[in-house]
């Protein structure tokens, strides 16, 4: 399940950054530096990309603290901002434009595959079967099964409706047992050519 | 017929499906096999590890840009206040200056001596606007065109209508040098104003 729900940042902490002390202000970073940069790198499939928007995450979090009214769990909180500001790069047109560019010079869409160390081979079969999925179909696909968002949130998210959500999560499990029971997702850590 | 994988995964989260296509997985293997295999599909990616620690500490960065930010923002707020006060100013100035200029009973001894008060009154004035002026923030490297002509133009008018003054304050003021200060300060006026425009602009 996700690791934001792991997090253990004491109440107090974000009082404390709100009224300005860095020290809490860094302890909400460190609380959720893992869970965002895991949540950026699943959505998001370039690495260098998604450090980039962890970065801008912890920016907008630790300078809109005052817009956290407490309502919900912070961790939430935390994590909405993260699922916004992914989905506003992959919708964005440089983005865009930049996955054209890579598909135009590669013949085909580069996936770029993670070399997670430590992970165990079944783990980076998967993570590079992830990775190689359009950007939409994996976003549904961790939000719905990973994040427990349901269909409803995420039509929402993606300006659509929930059956828009159920035919990406569909295909997204299609895609990724095709490329789990094929011999391509077993490559080396160099970029892979992919359609999806 | 078995079931699509979307039917199949709106049976798996509980989603509504039909009736047919919940008797079919019912006593069908392969579908129920392929329900099975997105559930371990899902477990799969629920049990992913977390990324790797970061090469470099990305808490310099974050802390980085939020001093920067904290400073844009308070920069930007510092500004916010001097604009309001230099508004308020302007706004209390020009209110004076309309009440002044409030039409009085010509007299034809004000017409052939003005009186020096009158120069004192516009001199006063005019220092008022030059205040004013330079509370305004300094003025950016690139103008925009629609602002920037008409201020240096006004600014040359008003170093040339300096100099005029300084040629005619010689001796006693006459109507010329009463004249002269009264255009100053409509020319220190439009300047004002339109500064004031394009410092708004600048910092909205």
């Amino acid at each position: 399940m996700t690791a934001f729900l792991d997090s253990d940042l004491p109440a107090e902490a974000i009082t404390r950054a709100r009224d300005g002390s860095a020290e809490a202000r860094e302890a909400i970073y460190r609380a959720f530096e893992r869970p965002v940069r895991t949540l950026a790198r699943r959505l998001v499939a370039g690495s260098a990309q998604a450090e980039d928007l962890a970065h801008d995450v912890f920016v907008e979090i630790l300078t809109s603290l005052g817009q956290f009214d407490g309502r919900g769990s912070f961790a939430g909180w935390v994590r909405a901002i993260t699922v916004r500001k992914c989905l506003m790069h992959l919708r964005s047109p440089w983005h865009r434009a930049l996955r054209w560019a890579r598909a135009a010079e590669d013949g085909g869409g580069i996936g770029e595959l993670p070399c997670a160390a430590g992970s165990g081979g079944d783990a980076l079969d998967l993570e590079r079967a992830l990775a190689r999925l359009g950007d939409t179909a994996r976003a549904v696909v961790w939000l719905h099964d990973v994040e427990g968002y349901t269909h409803a949130e995420i039509g929402a998210l993606f300006g659509g409706t929930p059956s828009f959500s159920k035919s990406q999560l569909a295909r997204g499990h299609a895609r990724l047992r095709e490329l789990l029971e094929s011999e391509g997702v077993k490559a080396s850590c160099m970029p892979v050519s992919t359609n999806c | 017929m078995h079931a699509g994988l979307d039917e199949l995964l709106n049976l798996r989260d509980g989603e509504p499906v039909s009736d047919t296509v919940r008797a079919h997985v019912g006593h069908c293997a392969r579908c129920t096999a392929a329900i099975a295999h997105t559930r371990v599909l899902r477990e799969r990616l629920r049990a992913l590890p977390a990324v790797p620690a970061a090469a470099t500490d990305g808490w310099l960065a974050v802390e980085e840009q939020l001093a920067a930010t904290t400073a844009r923002r308070r920069r930007a707020a510092a500004f916010g206040s001097l604009a309001a006060a230099a508004s308020v100013a302007a706004l209390a100035l020009f209110a004076a200056l309309r009440w002044h200029e409030a039409p009085v009973p010509p007299s034809s001894a004000s017409s052939e001596a003005p009186a020096p008060v009158a120069v004192d009154e516009l001199r006063s004035r005019s220092q008022a606007l030059e205040a004013v002026l330079a509370a305004l923030p300094a003025r950016p490297a690139v103008a925009r065109a629609g602002t920037a002509v008409p201020i240096e133009s006004l600014e040359a008018q008003v170093q040339w209508l300096d100099h005029q003054i300084l040629l005619a304050d010689a001796g006693e003021p006459s109507p010329a040098t009463v004249r002269l200060w009264n255009d100053r300060v409509e020319v220190m006026s439009s300047l004002v104003q339109l500064r004031y425009v394009e410092a708004q602009t600048l910092f909205p």
